[in-house]
């Protein structure tokens, strides 16, 4: 069941469109995705494009581009694909499995040579698709005398053929090549002609997508970025001068750009030799007052997880973003899952209270950011910022929050003036927030330690000191949780037949699941959390007594996240917790929910 | 850990002659850099010889307290930032170089001394060891390397001799030992100095060398344990094995350093030093070159 079918709907009415451009690498699949998604969001449309690539490095490996096109706001890849561009046979046989059983197929009908019908990707199209042949090779060979314009060629059909605005693809691809010569940027221009001209002249059309070349004005200058890449703006926003890192995938990327960023700002980078000495760097750095951060991901984590553990003792403000992936273990290194949960929120030994936060969109990464390094520093701690394969790597056109760190609350000041006497490092306060010193002030000296220590910081085992103490670490978490704007409920009001509970990366297919729920007739609301450690109680348990049937969805087995709901609301939930491996299904929540009411 | 200093203590009775000392000790300035916690090391531990060392050259070279930074890992020697006055961090254990350089990288303003004993340094914590010394950040890194596991009460080290016997290794260490000092060199540090805790007056020279070397600064102090180990580093086998390194010992060839460190003769003094960019010069450069871009 597909989402139009399941809608009842086309796809025309709706302006959501997938589209696919598949090739071997090196076909220029990925680029011709990029040029699309400028040209369509300088339309107003909306996108998110989530490429799948392999983990292994092959010469000329699958290459494939997927991007969805809505006039609303996008919350998940979807699921199949309504058009699939075939820059080559191979690689684009294996993905009509992805395309929707009444999808378009742009192939090329002038294959280099004669090819038998079970390795030309025509011979592969089923009945009830639509298959527009386009001599690809040969029109780009036209323009560019090269083969390797084919995607530009491609992009011309698309801009025809579902009646988008082609001066914003000229516009885009202009911008795409402006580095390059006069003549190449002619030569391309031509290749993207040449499609345009062929198609309206020689294809018949028998598809009803229809764009209407309509154009949306929008609010704010929007950029077309990753999740890495706004966390990383996150990060250099936040005024960080210190970045320590291990390559991992899929959190390498934060790395990389800040390595050409960072020293601009003055800052340094430093690719250590294992994650334990990158996050031993960044507790450093937050000892001696300096924002600092560093990226990994799961395999990572668990050897952080010693010295995150110190910074919750010796409360250094130090900022840890863990980009997911398939677990355990090495586990799988490009594909998506949410089951570090735990060992955020938990992984130490002792009792190791820290904040963690999830952002749901690539837009949060960057404020999201940001608010993790205030909080770190106002409540000296570490905090750890979950993102995941799928958020890390899909690309969104976001206009960045002018509010920035401040949507998510306003944080205090935890900085020691000189004077302070006798200067405590960690004085027992209501907030359980010390007044804290930066090395290097006269007269603010301290000693940190992973020992239970006392208010001057002395190496202490007593038990009603370790008590008072514990205490107060904790009571840091309260006071954030106080500052910390409140999680509103989305959705209806009131009694609700099925309410649902999510965080980060698949919260927006939680999101798409209600709203079809809501088309059936359904009441719905749902309560999607960024701040995951310390959680809204009150807010979540107020939440959870309107709902009828409660549902918490995540991408892990275990059901990571329905155990801490669990715990707090004392009453059955529907836990749709499972490794897809992918971005998940909003259908599957629909189909899991259904299944329950009914 | 006892907590020393409580205002009921007795005085204690103090004879003319370490009456003396004391008032010797008070006029070097070398107070300036203890605080008030009293160490807890065994008595005749050679830790307290290398601290008398360490404060000795940082009262000659003048360097305001709160500009000190003493960063150590796990071990007897990791209590030593408690005893010290300037800004400390004791941290977990062998994270001591990582947690040590992000502190400089940080904050280059700030001189750094990190301390460890040799299971921290070459055991736990011996990864780092290597890279912290390819980017020749400028600390310096004092490892207390008495040959055995003192605070968890006498187990084998990586400095252990093999044969030898402890808690962990009753028939007999099967292990042979590292050279430090090899280590330190092959892995190319632009500084090295060694010393012996028995012999504390030889110290002010190497730490006032390290101090004042800008790069990564390896020191390597040979240490009794007296209470963990009585048949390899003690002052009786150990007292007349320590030469000092020979005046034509070229300081900055790394050959003749490396026949020092392996001629298996006791050597105190500064091995090997040698002048190159440190990691905040790189830096510089880098971010003059990223600006220009």
């Amino acid at each position: 069941m597909d989402r139009n079918e399941r809608i009842g709907e086309n796809t025309v009415n709706r302006e959501d469109l997938i589209v696919k451009i598949c090739g071997s690498a090196g076909d220029g699949s990925i680029s011709a995705t990029e040029i699309l998604n400028r040209a369509v969001a300088s339309m107003g449309y909306h996108i998110m494009n989530f490429d799948s690539f392999p983990a292994e490095i092959r010469g000329f490996g699958k290459s494939c581009g997927h991007t969805r096109i809505s006039k609303n706001p996008v919350r998940t890849p979807g699921d199949k694909a309504d058009c699939l561009v075939a820059l080559d046979d191979g690689h684009s046989i294996s993905e009509l499995k992805n395309l929707k059983s009444n999808g378009i197929i742009i192939y090329d009908s002038l294959p280099p040579s004669y090819r038998d019908e079970d390795t030309a990707v025509a011979g592969y199209i089923e009945p009830g698709m639509i298959g527009y042949g386009v001599p690809l090779r040969e029109l780009s060979t036209e323009a560019t005398r090269s083969a390797k314009s084919r995607n530009l060629v491609s992009l011309g059909v698309i801009a025809t053929l579902f009646n988008f605005d082609p001066d914003a693809f000229v516009r885009a691809i202009s911008k795409r090549f402006s580095g390059k010569k006069e003549s190449v940027r002619t030569a391309v221009l031509e290749a993207f002609r040449l499609g345009q001209i062929f198609t309206s002249e020689k294809i018949s059309k028998r598809d009803a997508i229809d764009f209407e070349r309509k154009a949306y004005p929008r609010e704010g200058e929007y950029i077309i970025i990753s999740g890495n890449e706004s966390a990383a703006q996150g990060c250099l926003d936040a005024g960080i001068r210190l970045y320590a890192g291990y390559p991992i995938t899929p959190a390498t990327k934060i790395m990389e750009i800040l390595a050409k960023k960072l020293p601009i700002q003055e800052g340094v980078v430093v690719q250590t030799e294992d994650e334990i000495s990158a996050v031993g760097h960044v507790l450093g750095a937050g000892f001696s007052g300096t924002r600092s951060a560093t990226a990994t991901s799961g395999p990572g984590l668990c050897l952080m997880s010693e010295c995150i553990n110190l910074g919750v003792m010796a409360e250094i403000p130090m900022v840890i973003i863990d980009c997911q992936r398939g677990g355990p273990s090495t586990g799988l290194p490009t594909k998506t899952e949410q089951s570090d949960l735990r060992i955020a929120l938990y992984g130490a030994s002792g009792d190791s209270p820290r904040p963690v936060i999830a952002p749901t969109t690539v837009a949060e990464c960057h404020s999201l950011a940001m608010a993790a390094f205030e909080i770190s520093d106002a409540y000296q701690t570490p905090v750890i910022l979950l993102l995941d394969f799928f958020l890390s790597n899909r690309i969104e056109d976001i206009v960045p929050d002018p509010e920035g760190s401040a949507r998510w609350g306003r944080f205090p000041d935890s900085i020691a003036k000189p004077g302070e006497s006798p200067y405590k490092r960690y004085r027992i306060t209501p907030s359980g927030v010390s007044p804290r010193s930066m090395p290097g002030t006269p007269e603010l000296l301290f000693t940190a330690t992973g020992l239970e220590h006392t208010e001057n910081g002395r190496p202490n085992y007593d038990a009603a000191n370790h008590k008072t103490m514990t205490d107060k670490r904790y009571a840091k978490l309260d006071a954030l949780r106080n500052a910390w704007s409140l999680p509103e409920p989305i959705g209806d009001a009131g009694e609700l037949d099925v309410g649902v509970i999510s965080w980060g990366s698949s919260a927006g297919s939680a999101i798409e699941a209600m709203e079809i729920l809501r088309e059936r007739g359904f009441r719905v609301g749902g309560w999607i959390p960024r701040l995951l450690m310390p959680l809204h109680e009150d807010a979540l348990e107020a939440f959870a007594a309107r709902c009828r049937c409660l549902v918490v969805t995540e991408m892990n087995h275990s059901g990571q996240f329905a155990d801490v709901i669990e715990r707090v609301v004392h009453r059955p939930i529907l836990r749709i917790a499972k490794v897809y491996s992918e971005p998940m299904p909003s259908d599957d929540i629909v189909r899991i929910v259904l299944g329950e009411l009914s | 850990m006892n907590q020393a200093n409580t205002p009921d203590q007795p005085k204690p009775i103090i004879h003319a002659g370490v009456s003396r000392f004391l008032e010797d000790v008070q006029k070097s300035g070398i107070l300036n850099y203890r605080s008030e916690s009293l160490p807890t090391w065994c008595p005749g531990c050679g830790y307290y010889g290398i601290t008398h060392g360490i404060t000795q050259a940082l009262s000659e070279l003048e360097i305001p307290s709160h500009e000190l930074v003493f960063v150590s890992g796990i071990g007897c020697a990791g209590r030593y930032p408690f005893f010290m006055k300037g800004y400390g961090f004791h941290t977990i254990h062998g994270r001591t170089l990582p947690i040590a350089s992000g502190i400089k990288m940080a904050n280059p303003r700030l001189r750094v001394i990190a301390v460890g004993g040799d299971g921290d340094g070459f055991a736990i914590g011996g990864g780092h060891l290597p890279h912290a010394i390819r980017r020749n950040i400028d600390l310096t890194y004092v490892v207390f390397d008495n040959g055995i596991y003192g605070l968890t009460k006498g187990q084998a080290s990586p400095t252990t001799p093999q044969g030898q016997i402890t808690a962990t290794t009753p028939y007999g260490n099967p292990e042979q030992p590292l050279n430090p000092t090899m280590l330190g060199l092959s892995y190319g540090t632009s500084f090295l100095a060694t010393g012996y805790a028995g012999l504390p007056h030889e110290l002010l020279p190497i730490f006032k060398a390290a101090f004042s070397h800008r790069g990564f600064s390896l020191v390597i102090i040979t240490t009794p344990c007296v209470t963990f180990d009585s048949v390899n580093i003690t002052y009786d086998r150990f007292r007349h094995l320590w030469h000092p390194i020979p005046a034509s010992h070229p300081v900055s060839d790394i050959r003749s350093a490396m026949m020092l460190a392996m001629s298996g003769e006791h050597y105190y003094g500064v091995m090997f030093s040698e002048d190159r960019p440190t990691w905040d010069d790189r830096w510089e450069t880098i971010q003059r070159n990223a600006r220009k871009k």
